[in-house]
């Protein structure tokens, strides 16, 4: 039972099949939501749908310079990682036991692997345009990560102190001590941290202002210049589940236990959870990525560089004194 | 770090789009557009004016034999390589070349974008055999006049 | 069934790509008009690529000057099957006002296949569009 129950985490809900079919939903969102606020009609919403299954009937193409093994298994090991991190978080009152096993530090290296392979897939393919892409994916991981890991710290120690306990990184224990006591955003010494999370996300997910490493306009689509067929699927794959996968893990940190339980049993509450939550992950990807993407241009890396090290890690810093200062 | 169309963006997220749903709404040309070439050979005279004034070189002429009904001159408007200056229309002195607003002209093969006409021009009458006469008195006259 | 799926994916998801052989800028700005908040092709699921490899849809533009003659059939070579050449404008099919120039290798029939040709100097966004639904048709015959 635990065995089949586990099989149907990995495969259905959580798991695969979900994170397949929400991940390019939320592109095909994404890319109405755009369309509308540039007064064009846009395409469906199902339209990623048929990208994806576009590419699959597409020639497969491997270049003659490409290092061939790591060219085809960089997206696959990306897809692997980012639904292993979908499997972590817990949607408020749905859990799994995976969630017991995985806490914030593992989720900060398993959200590096998908940039990674996006870094590997595009040294790997023998382009030079690729090379350039890959070298801007490590700028901007560099720029990213810093105020990423100091808005995790800042939310595990708040939690910490208010449980009486050394910070903790467990997800559980930080969305079930914002059930009890209300969303973590309420707590104002962490809305600045909340702000700088909310920057970090278009970043993470190479959404329009810090598209830099796979800008099609200067190079070529950069690191995914000879991606073409099921493999760019799969890397489009990987970028909507990004989207289900930060957002979720803000409103885990941050918005959880908003609604209350409505009933006694487990299965119902999980529902109505699960529903409200697609409901957030939609109205946070409205704000912080496609308002964001339909009223701004690219930026240069070293722009991009200096507002990470700037703006969204002084936020979280702020944010990690004042819980560490007790307020 | 501004924004200055994020307003913008929110109004026009509830607003109708402006966009023209063309391929079900047909459109018209405006007036005065110069599209395909039409080609009316009964007003044709074959003086080839279009041709000299034609930049691309796209406007070629066809000579057939000369016999007793006249001679076939085949006009080809090759508009693969018109540039649709309309000089070409301004130019006929008869107005036998016109530019329509049909804008829409696409082809799998190139020769379905050839407008061709052809006509039998005919051989002006031949005068009349006239006696040596007859045709001194006429020069006389003309020179006394 | 799953070849239905994709068939039909194939129609509705058509990538283009656009490749500049020379041209003069006026078949590329009407080309770019199409995808503005007024004509929008994006509601046909076009988007426009930045790498010939995930292109399905190439649109050429421009006399085939000699100096991108050799670059443009390379980039056309790299399209991944199923593919569909369409040549915008009057240059492409027949050097337009530069045909006979030393430095002009159109038409670009005489390289590859053309598929569907949008005449017009520039063609009027309506009729890129008549274009490319034309060449979509002929997209969904072929097979990778």
């Amino acid at each position: 039972m635990e065995i089949l129950l586990g099989l149907f985490y990995v495969l259905v809900f959580p798991g695969l099949l979900f994170c397949f079919a929400i991940g390019l939903l939320l592109l095909g969102i994404d890319r109405k939501i755009v369309a509308r606020m540039q007064k064009r009609i846009g395409p469906p919403i199902i339209q990623p749908f048929y990208d994806f299954f576009k590419l699959m009937g597409k020639e497969r193409i491997v270049p003659n310079k490409a290092a061939k093994k790591i060219y085809i298994i960089a997206p696959v090991i990306g897809l692997i990682s980012i639904i292993t991190i979908a499997l972590f978080i817990p949607i408020d009152y749905f859990k799994t036991f995976f969630n017991n096993y995985a806490d914030l530090v593992v989720i900060v290296y398993l959200l590096t692997i998908p940039s990674l392979a996006i870094i590997i897939g595009g040294a790997s393919s023998g382009s030079p345009f690729g090379g350039v892409g890959a070298s801007r994916e490590v700028v901007l991981m560099l720029g990213y990560e810093l105020p990423l890991v100091i808005t995790l710290l800042a939310v595990g120690m708040k939690i910490g102190r208010l449980t009486n306990t050394a910070a903790t990184f467990s997800l559980i224990n930080i969305v079930d001590y914002q059930i009890k006591n209300g969303p973590a955003f309420l707590q104002w010494s962490l809305i600045p941290a909340a702000l700088a999370f909310l920057m970090v996300i278009p970043c993470e997910i190479g959404s329009t202002p810090f598209d830099i490493a796979d800008a099609e306009t200067e190079i070529c689509e950069g690191t995914m210049v000879e991606y073409g067929g099921i493999l760019f699927g799969v890397y489009k794959l990987t970028q909507g589940i990004k989207i289900f996968v930060m957002i979720s893990l803000f409103i885990a940190m941050f918005m959880s236990g908003i609604i209350p339980a409505v009933s006694s049993s487990i299965f119902v509450n999980s529902l109505v959870s699960i529903v409200w939550h697609m409901a957030l992950v939609i109205v946070i990807l409205f704000i912080a990525v496609s308002l964001l993407r339909a009223t701004t241009a690219r930026i240069r890396i070293e722009q991009a560089f200096k507002f990470y090290w700037t703006y969204p890690t002084a936020l979280s810093l702020l944010s990690l004194v004042l819980v560490w200062a007790g307020l | 770090m501004k924004f200055p169309y994020a307003g913008n963006a929110l109004k026009d997220f509830f607003s109708k789009p402006s966009t023209e749903r063309y391929p079900k709404v047909k459109k018209e040309a405006p007036k005065g557009y110069r599209g395909k070439i039409s080609y009316d050979p009964e007003k044709c005279i074959a003086c080839g004016m279009c041709i000299r004034v034609c930049s691309p070189g796209a406007i070629t002429m066809t000579k057939g034999e000369k016999n007793d009904e006249g001679q076939l001159i085949e006009m080809k408007f090759n508009l693969n390589s018109c540039t649709f200056c309309q000089m070409c229309a301004d130019f006929c002195p008869r107005g036998a070349i016109k530019l329509t607003t049909q804008y829409s002209m696409i082809a799998t093969d190139k020769n379905e974008l050839v407008v061709s006409g052809s006509f039998i021009k005919k051989i002006p009458p031949k005068p009349t055999v006239k006696t040596v006469q007859q045709s001194k008195a006429k020069t006389e006259a003309s020179g006394s006049k | 069934m799953f070849d239905d799926i994709i068939t039909k994916s194939k129609v509705k998801s058509p990538w283009l790509y656009h490749l500049n052989t020379g041209s003069c800028n006026g078949c590329d700005i009407e080309l770019i008009s199409i995808l503005t908040p007024r004509y929008d092709v994006e509601r046909f699921g076009i988007k426009l690529t930045g790498t010939p490899r995930q292109a399905d849809i190439v649109v050429v533009t421009g006399p085939l000057t000699s100096q991108s003659k050799d670059r443009a059939l390379k980039v056309l070579s790299q399209v991944p099957d199923p593919k569909v050449v369409v040549s915008l404008g009057s240059c492409p099919m027949s050097g337009n006002v530069f045909k006979g120039s030393y430095s002009i290798e159109a038409p670009l029939d005489r390289f590859v296949d053309v598929d569907v040709s949008v005449a017009g100097c520039p063609p009027k966004p309506e009729a890129i569009i008549d274009g490319i639904i034309k060449a979509i048709e002929i997209l969904k015959d072929k097979r990778g």
